[in-house]
């Protein structure tokens, strides 16, 4: 069996995915990046592995997310995409004809409008983070409440509390000021999501024309809150794909099959899950811009530099972060 | 030793610098251009600049922090308006009392005022106060006042042959597979020319194989032509240009796609970004990306936004040469 290897780093989770020959999913993976990247990639290939049957052969790999270019020099990876383009292949393949994506993942929102199968627009959150899975993740261990009640306890809300959500910090001081107040906690936890949505429509949805059918993927699509207050604010039915939390390594997956297309995969299999990995980094000293640049050191070899401006690190192993 | 000049490499001097370097010269006088901005040169600026100012004031500080210590005066011209009843960002006119008061042991700054704004003003006017600080001689300092608008109008038609500033390269240099894509970038003058603060925008750009058009590419005419669709004549000199060269752009086959950036903490970046979205929303189809630039250092979030814009527009672009052949 062959099988194309989608892997997408984020700032809060690191998905794999293994999709056959037709796009199938054979083997998901999810899990939370913990600021270590190399080595929950590592973890995640070792577990795709023995996922994965016997005998299977990677036909092509892909990676994407904010550590995409970590993950492709580990694992020699054919395509290297942002996140923007794999959310969009992966949701236009699971539910065709869509035409607005709705994505909240650890610490960026994006929207992404399709129209006749091709991206026509797409906004990502500037420097604000408000309305990100992060903060929802923040707010529900301040409550105690495991970020998988989220959903479910928002949804008993009969009255929801209106919360200030036009910024993260003076949204926690409104909760906290409506918890003194008396509410109970399913009220605002529903208040709270409505904020969000209001905040998302405001900063990233604004002036988009938003047309269903409408997907809401990434971490937060899991909080049924989320899409209660997305359907309410947008009146259109929301649909949350069945692996709407790995849809970035889906299209990765994907856009590695294009482009391998029976070429040799640039894989270096799997045994990469038990290479000795170490990134360190240093500063560059050879301007006042001082560099911060990373070095990626494979059992003491480096194999990949980035973070100089001027390219003088980088250009040495040419392998120049380039736009694609 | 002849005296030293030094001019910021910040604000309108991405504008100018031809002719005051060139007025400078035939003065006799010897220009220092502050060196590139780097972090350390932010930094400084950063530091000793009100929190209010916007990012390419505070940049700025930095520039004039950079020569402070080596040339014996400081050009800030105090830039009020550029054209007949325009004006140029407040901050410029406010610009060299700001630096005046929070910097120390500054040498002398030459300040004189430059302002077009009301009926029979002429730039001799401002090229004439400034000349006095080097000479008596008022011949000298027509003459290098011409020769120093020869300079201008030299540089402003190399820009319309689409130079950028400074560099001197070509729009078209140095674009490896140039397939054609065209790719307008509208934003202040010192902003996108500047590599650090725009993180290297054009040169990304133009690796992945799009040329790149800026507003300095178009003749004044015709900005000002499509600046009068607006329902209200812009008053402000450069935001008039960003919107006219838009609504250019936007109405011109050719181009692919528009990107405007717009620095953190800037007024005016504020309503002309919304003009120009309103206008590709409703007049246009063409993709657009707005993109907004602070004090941050990570390239990361730039880079996936100018990698998912390039893709966007190569995307579309496949399906309507898909869609011209069927």
């Amino acid at each position: 069996m062959y099988v194309y290897l989608g892997i997408d780093v984020g700032s809060v989770s690191t998905n794999l995915v293994a999709t056959g020959e037709d796009g199938t999913i054979k083997h998901s993976i999810y899990m939370r990046t913990s600021g270590k990247p190399i080595e929950v990639v590592q973890k995640g290939l070792k577990l795709m592995h023995l996922a994965l049957p016997p005998g299977t052969k990677v036909a092509g790999v892909g990676t994407t997310g904010s550590g995409r270019h970590l993950a492709g020099v580990m694992t020699g990876a054919d395509v290297v995409k942002n996140e923007i383009t794999t959310h969009a292949i992966a949701a236009s393949n699971v539910v065709p004809g869509v035409q607005t994506i709705l994505e909240i993942g650890g610490q960026d929102s994006k929207i992404i409008i399709l129209r006749n199968g091709v991206v026509s627009d797409f906004a990502m959150n500037t420097v604000c983070a408000a309305g990100t899975g992060s903060f929802l993740d923040q707010q529900a261990s301040r409550l105690n409440l495991d970020i998988e009640d989220f959903g479910p306890q928002a949804l008993q809300s009969k009255v929801p509390v209106q919360i200030a959500g036009r910024c993260a910090v003076f949204a926690e001081s409104d909760m906290i000021h409506k918890q003194q107040m008396g509410y109970n906690i399913p009220d605002i936890l529903a208040g709270l999501c409505e904020a969000l949505v209001r905040n998302y429509m405001n900063n990233v949805g604004k002036g988009k024309e938003i047309l269903a059918p409408v997907v809401f993927q990434g971490g937060v699509a899991a909080n049924a809150g989320m899409k209660w207050a997305f359907e309410k604010a947008l009146e259109i039915e929301v649909i949350v794909p069945p692996y709407f939390n790995v849809m970035g390594a889906l299209g990765a997956a994907m856009l590695a099959r294009e482009s391998t297309n029976r070429r040799k995969t640039g894989f270096r299999g799997f045994q990469v899950a038990d290479s000795d990995f170490c990134s360190g980094g240093f500063a560059c000293d050879g301007c006042p811009n001082i560099c911060e640049v990373v070095e990626i050191q494979e059992g003491g070899r480096v194999i990949a530099r980035w973070g100089d401006r001027c390219g003088r690190w980088s250009n040495a192993l040419a392998n120049e972060e380039k736009i694609s | 030793m002849s005296i030293k000049v030094g001019i910021p490499r910040a604000l309108l001097y991405y504008y100018y610098h031809p002719q005051w370097v060139t007025f400078f010269r035939r003065l006799g006088v010897e220009t220092v251009v502050s060196r590139e901005t780097t972090r350390g040169l932010l930094d400084k600026g950063l530091k000793s600049t009100v929190d209010e100012a916007c990012l390419p004031v505070k940049l700025a500080v930095g520039h004039v922090l950079d020569l402070r210590d080596r040339v014996d005066y400081i050009f800030l011209p105090r830039i009020v308006s550029t054209a007949r009843k325009e004006y140029i960002c407040p901050k410029f006119l406010g610009f060299p009392d700001m630096v005046r008061h929070t910097i120390n042991n500054l040498p002398p700054i030459i300040d004189c005022n430059f302002n077009l704004y009301h009926k029979g003003s002429s730039p001799a006017d401002f090229y004439f106060q400034v000349g006095k600080f080097f000479t008596r001689n008022p011949a000298k300092i027509i003459m290098a006042y011409n020769a120093s608008k020869a300079a201008l109008e030299k540089h402003n038609l190399d820009m319309q042959s689409e130079c950028l500033p400074v560099r001197q390269e070509h729009a078209a240099d140095g674009v490896g597979n140039c397939n054609g894509i065209n790719i307008a970038v509208i934003g202040h003058p010192y902003v996108i020319y500047d590599n650090y603060i725009s993180m290297n925008m054009v040169k990304r750009l133009r690796d992945s194989g799009a040329r790149v058009l800026t507003a300095d590419h178009l003749p004044e005419s015709v900005v000002r032509e499509e600046a009068f669709r607006l329902p209200k004549k812009m008053f402000w000199t450069i935001n008039q240009r960003m919107v006219g060269a838009a609504y250019h752009y936007f109405g011109r086959e050719d181009v692919h796609g528009l990107i405007h950036v717009a620095s953190f903490g800037c007024g005016t970046d504020s309503f002309t970004g919304e003009l120009i979205e309103r206008c590709a929303r409703c007049g246009s189809h063409k993709p657009m990306l707005s993109l907004t630039v602070d004090e941050h250092t990570g390239e990361a979030g730039m880079v996936t936004r100018l990698e998912a814009f390039m893709d966007m527009v190569r995307w579309r672009r496949n399906l309507a040469d898909a869609a011209a052949t069927l």
